[in-house]
């Protein structure tokens, strides 16, 4: 495994106070804060960043973290010595252990800490993100989600590992729901069960729809003869294909409501067709002849409401 | 387990959380959860706690609480007003990809 040099990932010197490591913690965390950052990498940056917090800021692990590096070591394959900690006493990580990487967890986790024979805990609950297309919603689905999963070996060692799950994806699930799998977060300790896994739900862009809650919106491109005069629509939806009656002298913007043909939740949403009047171009003369036609014979000021 | 096997879990919210079990998901002490439902920074506290229940919504507000009281010291009336500036964020967020996909 990879040393971590957690100075070098929060930019502080190995001499820097409490406070200069709490200040650059919090100047890199605002940075990349998963839920503000832009950065690609945010997500990965920021464990990295907790976790050198989690080191660095805490004097017991810094202490053995310092003994520890002060000593000639290998960057890349590298093997704590036998015995490293003794002498010091680490209290339990509060963060998900799965967050962290095999650095830390051979050093500072449950094989870095040992545990007592016949001593039993259960697992911490992890937590994941999965991405679904809208139509797994309204159809269902299974997805394979892919984790990162730290395993401790017999001698005691953690290596990562790829863990992959296939999931069923209820029917009507909505952005920003869980979904809980038990018994797949972290293992136990002993006997002890394993925790949970929380799945955080979020829908891929989709440019044709958006989504609030159970409701859906789509766009229904009308004509301004099918507006004005009304007309009968045949209009696609993620629940199927429709006819929708289009009332006369609609506008643009105008919403037509597909009771219950929302998200399939409990209770199911509506579907929204918002019409989106569509001008002819004005490219050939017949279409220009139209157009000068209606000009001259429509007395019609659109902006007559702004006292033009 | 075989990769072929597949998992059947529970929506949140068909299954809501106990307070132990937003606690044990959040990775703090059930404690935590009952002062910051007592002082009203994520429910309306209208429940008795014994009863409550906890949603989806809650486990992500709870998450985001404990994230920057841990980060950034921060008092637990602070953590709450920046959880309910990223939920609106959340909201507006979404507004706004509908408007234009690729953000």
């Amino acid at each position: 495994m990879d040393f971590k040099d957690y100075y070098k990932i929060l930019g502080v010197e190995k001499t820097a106070t409490a406070d200069e490591i709490r200040t650059a913690y919090r100047r890199l965390a605002r940075k990349y804060h998963p839920d503000l950052s832009k950065e690609p990498d945010a997500q990965t940056r920021m464990q990295e960043i907790n976790e050198a917090r989690d080191v660095i800021g805490d004097p017991e692990k810094r202490s053995a973290y310092d003994e520890l590096s002060s000593h000639p070591h290998a960057e890349h394959d590298f093997r704590p010595p036998p015995d490293w900690n003794t002498g010091y006493e680490f209290s339990g990580g509060d963060a998900e252990e799965g967050n962290y990487s095999e650095f830390f967890s051979n050093l500072f986790g449950r094989a870095g800490r040992g545990h007592a024979p016949g001593r039993h805990m259960a697992g911490e609950d992890r937590h994941a993100r999965v991405q679904i297309d809208l139509a797994d919603s309204y159809q269902g689905a299974t997805r394979t989600i892919t984790l990162q999963q730290p395993v401790i070996g017999e001698q005691g060692r953690v290596t990562r590992q790829e863990r992959t799950l296939d999931v069923r994806i209820p029917k009507g699930i909505r952005e920003g729901q869980h979904i809980r799998l038990r018994g797949q977060g972290a293992p136990g300790l002993g006997d002890g069960p394993a925790g949970d896994l929380y799945l955080d739900v979020q829908f891929s862009p989709d440019a044709r729809y958006r989504i609030e809650g159970a409701d859906v919106y789509g766009t229904l491109p009308v004509t301004p003869w099918e507006a004005a005069l009304g007309a009968s629509i045949t209009a696609t939806t993620p629940a199927g294909t429709f006819d929708v009656q289009v009332p006369s002298n609609s506008q643009n913007g105008r919403k037509l409501r597909l009771r219950g043909r929302g998200l399939p939740s409990e209770p199911p949403g509506d579907f929204y067709l918002v019409l989106e009047v569509v001008l002819p171009p004005a490219d050939s003369d017949k279409t220009r002849q139209l157009y000068e036609t209606m000009a001259r014979e429509m007395p019609f000021n659109p902006r007559q409401r702004q006292g033009a | 387990m075989q990769p072929t096997d597949v998992l059947i879990g529970r929506l949140l919210d068909d299954e809501s959380l106990t307070l132990d079990e937003l606690a044990r998901a959040c990775g703090v002490k059930p404690d935590w959860v009952v002062e910051h439902v007592q002082a009203g920074l994520f429910s309306d506290g209208s429940v008795a706690i014994s009863a409550q229940r906890f949603s989806s919504v809650d486990l992500r507000r709870a998450r985001r609480m404990v994230h920057i009281e841990r980060g950034y010291d921060a008092v637990p009336e602070l953590a709450a007003l920046v959880a309910d500036m990223l939920e609106e964020m959340d909201e507006l967020r979404m507004k706004v990809r509908a408007l234009d996909p690729k953000k």
